[in-house]
């Protein structure tokens, strides 16, 4: 039983790194523009089919083809903000619920047309790491690896560069930064590329262990919500641990109830979070 | 020709019309102060002037230069730098790197270091304070911070909104010699200020707003002097 529990624990510590990656995309874009965008799952399957085209056409390692996917990730957020985000970005919040949901049926609509709905995998292994009860896929620890290695580079990005601290200057006051000269047009455009970006990273990172299709972001989208709450939106470090929270439930949850129930468990945690401390768990105000 | 140009200037808020056709212009190296009661346009004038509101009328040029139609941020790289009402620090970032915002622009950026050197000296307290993050800093602080910021930015004309307000004397008193300091430096600057005896006292030239128009205007030591304009547009 222990080390049932052991085994199922670390399988969903390991996953939660990769929630934590896609939700850190949400909260970045929350947190600098206060927009939901509803095309964030989707975007995560973007980034797990370029990863598939990548490997199978080009022939690409999926590890280099990642690098590949997270420069398309930032140019297709800048794309999209440009086209379907500025316009509304000082409307009320339906606006840009609405604008994001247009991109989303998009991109489903076009990758149904394109790769239909069935299943597609990489057939991509690097062997296993055995730890006593312990067995990881080393692809997962890869992706978990990754994760951390993408929040140690958006946190540097932030507090170190010059365009992180004006994403930050933004977030905090926009018309305060225009006054100094920020471009907070472009400014925004860029958060929303490296929220994009962080999406599509995450779905490259899944796609070299598990089958999706064009509508598997959907489900990561979801978790991403759970995980922001959990986190309080707006805090990118916060999505981390909040994606490791929900990993280790859904590693804990299956050993004492059916796996159905999982979903159950998150959304009742959603509520309850929202209900007790609606700033999430690591929330300042 | 004046520094800044502002013509015939109407703007507000929605359907509400605040500035009536304002003219008014800054000489450059002079302190100018902009005067008038609650509500007559004073912030809003200063931020049409800066592109924050959309002129509905009217235009304002910069060295000769026509930028009614300039983003914010692109008058600001111009030189054109407003220190706004209740200081819109960046409260989550600390005092340092308030000062590096300010600094943002090409121009603001290549005398970063003289111009950090210099608010030091002008507000030691800040330079204690430097890693301390804006939000807390005290209100006498932030204000030091906020006029630190705008001059990071390296300006030619520097606009500032209410320098007092909700500051103890001494404190406002110090502000103020800074600021006499920095028109000895040759800063070209425009003053919106409730203290209006010591904005007067320190000031080149002096406008009068009243009802979103310019009533008045003159050297700021005739302004003081005259009994009747103290009693009816001043208050003292």
């Amino acid at each position: 039983m222990f080390s049932h529990l052991l085994s199922s624990l670390s399988d969903g510590l390991v996953l939660g790194f990769v929630y934590g990656l896609a939700a850190m995309g949400l909260s970045l874009i929350w947190g600098v523009m206060a927009v939901i965008n509803l095309a964030h799952g989707p975007v995560i399957a973007l980034g797990m089919f370029t990863t598939y085209l990548l490997f199978y056409q080009a022939g690409l390692n999926p590890y280099l083809a990642i690098v590949v996917v997270a420069a398309l990730g930032l140019l297709f957020g800048l794309v999209m903000y440009g086209a379907a985000v500025h316009r509304v970005i000082d409307a009320p919040h339906l606006s840009s619920l609405l604008s994001t949901f247009a991109v989303n049926m998009i991109i489903i609509g076009i990758g149904t047309a394109v790769f239909t709905t069935s299943p597609r995998n990489i057939d991509f292994a690097i062997g296993t790491l055995n730890l006593g009860p312990i067995t990881i896929p080393l692809t997962r620890l890869v992706a978990a690896l990754g994760a951390v290695l993408m929040t140690v580079f958006l946190y540097s990005f932030l507090y170190l560069t010059r365009p992180g601290k004006a994403i930050r200057a933004v977030a905090n006051n926009r018309e305060a930064a225009e006054l100094m000269g920020i471009p907070s047009s472009a400014i925004l455009a860029l958060s929303f590329g490296l929220g994009t970006m962080l999406a599509a990273t995450a779905g490259a990172f899944i796609s070299t262990f598990f089958p999706f299709t064009i509508l598997s972001g959907f489900p990561y989208e979801l978790k991403s919500f759970v995980i922001c709450v959990l986190g309080g939106l707006g805090h990118p470090l916060g999505a981390l641990v909040g994606g490791l929270i929900l990993g280790g439930l859904e590693g804990l949850v299956p050993i004492f109830m059916p796996v159905s129930w999982v979903p159950v468990v998150e959304f009742s945690l959603f509520v309850l979070v929202l209900l007790v401390r609606p700033t999430g768990l690591f929330g300042a105000k | 020709m004046a520094f800044l140009e502002i013509r015939d200037l109407t703007s507000g808020y929605g359907e509400v019309q605040i500035l009536w056709g304002v003219t008014l212009s800054l000489e450059k190296g002079k302190l100018t102060t902009l005067v008038g009661s609650n509500g007559v346009g004073k912030t809003t004038l200063l931020r049409t002037v800066m592109g924050l509101l959309r002129p509905w009328q009217g235009s304002v040029s910069f060295a000769g230069r026509d930028i009614t139609r300039l983003a914010p941020h692109a008058r600001a790289k111009l030189g054109l730098v407003l220190v706004p009402e209740g200081r819109q620090l960046f409260t989550d970032m600390t005092v340092y790197e308030n000062l590096e915002m300010g600094a943002f622009t090409h121009r603001a950026r290549a005398s970063m270091k003289e111009n950090l050197d210099k608010v030091f000296t002008m507000f030691p307290r800040l330079a204690e304070r430097r890693q301390q993050l804006a939000g807390s800093l005290s209100g006498g602080e932030q204000q030091m911070l906020a006029v630190a910021r705008g001059l990071m930015a390296q300006p030619e004309i520097l606009l500032i909104d209410e320098l007092s307000l909700g500051l103890s004397p001494i404190l406002a008193l110090s502000l103020f010699e800074s600021l006499g300091t920095l028109k000895e430096e040759g800063l070209t600057m425009l003053l919106v200020e409730q203290n209006v005896a010591m904005a007067l006292a320190v000031s080149d030239y002096a406008y009068v707003l009243a009802e979103g128009r310019v009533h008045l205007e003159g050297p700021a030591r005739e302004l003081l002097r005259n009994g009747k304009i103290r009693r009816t547009y001043l208050g003292i």
